[in-house]
């Protein structure tokens, strides 16, 4: 009998709590009647609403930003300690891998963990074309077919064993071992003369590379092509004097790769705790020269936290901050963000054929629902990606346009405009195509006059997924035509890319993204023989232009230039899939930290890493 | 036919306040939201608006904008809908199919008795959570029926074993072998006869299985398992506090729905601890 003043005063608690909460919206509920009707004048009443709203402290949602304002390089406001020791957050829900040698590890997480004690011989410039300034120089021969890679004298492994020819000759001969159980060997490694021979074990020895002395090396390829130089010669030597005595097979899980890695970069490993963090201290005999800082931890960090754990100063830099949570944390006094644009976009295929997995080819099929041009167009046309970039990310992400994103400056086609919003000419290229109401249901058949239902695939997963998706509908649903979501629902991301993979004839239209290699080339994104065109769309002058892309013509620039603007002026008027959003990577970087850079060829290098206090700052 | 069992079971409601406001508050809120839904156009509120995305409370949107620029006050009322519908559906499937299994397996016992208890210690030994997500994302169709049917699938056990010890009890009594021997079939026994001796037990669990099974939606929503968002549920609107941005600066999209949650859990527990006084002469109050 005793508790039952406690749980009714409990009871009455909770009540009140409730009743204070709708006392605080009663005031406001007789103005509510007049809702606006039309959209056009919904966006305007409510945009000159939220003008004179009193700022939220902390959760203002409607501060645009644009990338062109963020810079991708902290350089050095302040002078660095020297020594010093630096926090690096791995933003991640789940542990890294931890295979961590470039030439076994297949996943982003693991490089970030590489990237602190391990390098390429090679660097490269912000157009991806590998320069002279790193740990090797190289020289192409007059055909463009055989590179000669000279490694710098100063160049040594952790244990203080020079990097030899001989280790990048071993670096090959590992990936293309039949034994070998990493994902590398890929067709730019196939291009090296002879490697297919030596694969299939009808060699004993690769017949394109040749050691000429201690360090350096000749590599022959069958082809000359612009790829070569951006991205397609194998550049991480693999230390002979450790692996060389192993089975292939055993390699990727030795001691050597996952406890003890070892590498040539500015720090070297100390100690890991498997898949949760990584201790390095500084390697003096680095051969840029001696690291700034004494010791550098890395650790695994779970994107709920991040922000915590930035402000007060857990961790320094984040390897990429997830962008959502970046408006309400933009002002943190402690941080400065850095931002590049990501090699990356979200697109919208339209499913056109089938795979043909007998001959490796994609099989476009004129038949398919989505076969006419003008639906394809007009789809495109109906979506408004700028403002779904301006009010879900805040302008940071943006309408695409073309399938090259800006994240390659020289070969995206900035004037070009791709498919803009416009549902007026939507309407009007489906009315002309011959897609019209016939049945008053205010939705479009098709030119036959049978129902058109659209059945649109699109993965779960990602704070905005599912208004995203509503949004699309709401917007295709205006210029009339009827897209449902595939079974009513968002996909499991396996499953998802099981389905459209398999040309999964449920699926008519699909939303996904994915991230662009250094080189430009689309032929594995969008070729004939490309089994990730999932939109199994082709025609020769596709292939045509992907195949001059790569040709020994366009070592040329401007005629490589000039070959992809006409690619991707086709992919516009074709339009099997259009670009929808392009994105930004944000990086918080603690105010302590010196001379660091995101995105490719600043010239700033890890060791130059340096902080100006021993103790990170504290957001105020 | 109003029977003695129910006048104590009323009287017992009555004489604790705590019970009775508690009943009063629940029924009102089931009339009301059930009421106001019926004015709501659901298709309306699950519209995404890109220009009204987060906004905070204000005479448009009562109680402000959820992440895809929809209203959070009619998610609520629609979600309370849904929440309640799926608890009352559940417990009632769940309640019939138990009772019955369990009433049979009690009067006939025997081969009957072990057949029935074997089926059912099969159902009580399989991970439900693992199943019910399976089902959960192979189903085509998924709404507020289907849940309630998956989940009816795995919760009539507790009830079957509760009413078959009762009906156990209730056979060797003296009114049933009469009625046997007067000739009476077994169903009129089961459920002229047993059934109604044993109804108190039947409210009270059922009642109690009620305010479990509002909070089954909302924390398989929460495992994110729950109804897409085209379909608002309180359990969607507590698990957009997973985002630790929405739970630390947005508080009108999750609070409101837990509050919900927890006083709806709260009422009916109230009524249902009153009603399981009532059915012990040396607890009542009344």
């Amino acid at each position: 009998m005793s508790k039952v003043p406690v749980r009714l005063l409990f009871f009455a608690i909770v009540l009140s709590l409730v009743m204070v909460l709708a006392a605080c919206n009663e005031n406001s509920t007789e103005s509510d009647v007049d809702k606006p009707e039309t959209d056009v004048e919904k966006e305007e009443t409510e945009e000159a609403e939220q003008t004179d709203e009193p700022e939220e402290a902390g959760g203002e949602t409607e501060e645009l930003y644009s990338i062109d304002d963020f810079s991708n390089i902290k350089g050095e406001d302040e002078t660095p300690l020297e020594g010093g020791e630096l926090t690096f957050g791995l933003v991640s829900d789940t542990a890294f891998e931890g295979i961590l040698n470039y030439n076994f590890y297949d996943g982003n997480p693991d490089v970030q963990v590489l990237q602190w004690f391990d390098e390429g011989l090679l660097t490269w410039d912000e157009n991806y074309v590998y320069t002279n300034d790193g740990a090797a120089t190289y020289t192409m021969s007059d055909d463009n077919k055989t590179a000669t890679i000279t490694i710098r004298d100063n160049v040594n492994w952790h244990d203080g064993e020079p990097v030899k020819a001989e280790d990048l000759l071993f670096a090959h001969e590992v990936i293309a071992h039949p034994d070998y159980d990493g994902i590398r060997f890929d067709a730019s490694l196939r291009n090296v003369e002879g490697i297919e021979a030596y694969h299939n074990g009808e060699a004993d020895t690769i017949s394109g590379i040749e050691v000429v002395d201690e360090k350096t090396i000749k590599i022959t390829y069958k082809e000359a092509t612009p790829s070569l130089i951006t991205g397609g010669i194998w550049t991480y030597p693999l230390a002979k004097h450790i692996f060389g005595d192993m089975n292939v097979a055993d390699i990727s899980s030795s001691p050597e790769v996952r406890q003890q890695p070892i590498g040539f970069g500015p720090y070297k490993v100390e100690s890991i705790v498997p898949g949760e963090s990584v201790v390095y201290s500084k390697n003096e005999d680095y051969w840029r020269g001696e690291p700034k800082l004494d010791k550098v931890t890395l650790k695994v960090i779970n994107p709920n936290v991040v922000v915590e754990a930035l402000k007060n100063g857990e961790v320094d830099i984040v390897d990429s901050f997830p962008v959502d949570q970046f408006p309400d944390n933009a002002d943190l006094s402690n941080l400065s963000w850095l931002g590049v644009t990501d090699r990356a976009y979200t697109y919208i295929g339209f499913k056109l054929g089938k795979w043909d997995a007998d001959n490796g080819i994609n099989v476009y099929d004129p038949d398919a629902k989505m076969a006419n041009v003008n639906l394809r167009k007009a789809m495109a046309h109906a979506v408004d990606n700028n403002t779904v970039g301006e009010r879900f990310y805040h302008g940071l992400r943006w309408a695409g346009t073309t399938l090259i994103p800006p994240s390659h400056p020289e070969f995206h086609d900035s004037e070009n405009e791709g498919l803009p919003y416009d549902p007026e000419l939507a309407k009007q290229l489906l009315d002309e195509a011959g897609y019209v109401d016939v049945n008053g249901d205010n939705f479009r058949e098709d030119p036959d006059g049978n129902e058109l239902v659209i059945n649109f695939a699109s993965m779960s997963g990602g704070e905005i997924a599912e208004p995203l998706v509503k949004y699309y509908i709401q917007a295709w649903e205006q210029v009339g035509l009827h897209v449902e979501m595939l079974e009513g629902r968002l996909h499991e991301f396996n499953s998802f890319y099981d389905r459209v993979e398999a040309d999964d004839p449920e699926i008519d239209i699909y939303q996904a993204a994915w991230s662009v290699g250094i080189d430009v080339d689309p032929d594995g994104l969008w070729g004939e023989q490309a089994a990730f065109n999932m939109t199994r769309w082709t025609n020769e002058e596709n292939t045509r232009l992907i195949k001059e892309g790569l040709s020994e013509a366009a070592f040329d620039l401007e005629t490589r230039v000039e070959t992809y603007k006409e690619w991707q002026q086709l992919m516009v008027e074709e339009v099997p899939a259009f670009p929808t959003l392009y994105r930004a990577v944000l990086v918080p970087v603690n105010n302590r930290v010196q001379n660091y850079a995101i995105g490719d060829g600043t010239g700033i290098y890890r060791y130059q890493v340096g902080v100006s206090a021993e103790e990170p700052e504290v957001a105020e | 036919m109003e029977h003695s069992g129910f006048r104590i079971l009323w009287r017992e409601i009555v004489r604790d306040k705590l019970a009775l406001i508690s009943l009063i508050f629940f029924m009102m809120m089931v009339a009301f939201v059930f009421g106001i839904s019926l004015f709501l156009d659901e298709s309306e509120i699950v519209t995404v608006d890109l220009f009204a995305i987060h906004e905070p409370p204000s005479s448009q949107f009562w109680l402000g904008t959820d992440y895809g620029g929809r209203d959070v006050f009619g998610q609520l009322i629609i979600g309370t809908r849904n929440s309640l519908s799926i608890g009352i559906l559940v417990t009632l499937i769940s309640g019939i199919v138990g009772i019955t299994m369990g009433v049979v397996s009690g009067y006939f016992g025997g081969t009957v008795d072990n057949i029935l208890m074997r089926i059912l210690d099969f159902f009580m030994i399989l991970p439900t959570l693992m199943i019910v997500i399976v089902f959960v994302s192979i189903v085509p169709n998924y709404g507020v029926m289907s849940f309630s049917l998956i989940m009816s699938v795995f919760l009539w056990m507790g009830i079957a074993r509760l009413i078959r010890s009762k009906a156990l009890q209730e056979k060797e009594l003296d009114y049933v072998n009469a009625s046997k021997t007067a000739g009476s079939s077994h169903l009129k026994i089961i459920f002229k006869q047993v059934l109604p001796n044993i109804s108190s037990l039947i409210i009270v669990t059922m009642t109690l299985n009620l305010a479990a099974n509002i909070g089954l939606e909302s924390g398989l929503s929460f495992l994110g398992f729950g109804f897409p968002e085209s379909t608002p549920s309180l359990g969607t609107l507590v698990s957009y506090a997973r985002n630790p941005q929405t739970l630390e600066y947005r508080w009108w999209i999750w609070l409101p729905a837990s509050l919900l949650i927890l006083i709806l859990m709260l009422s009916i527990n109230n009524v249902g601890q009153a009603l399981k006084r009532a059915t012990d002469a040396k607890q009542r109050r009344g």
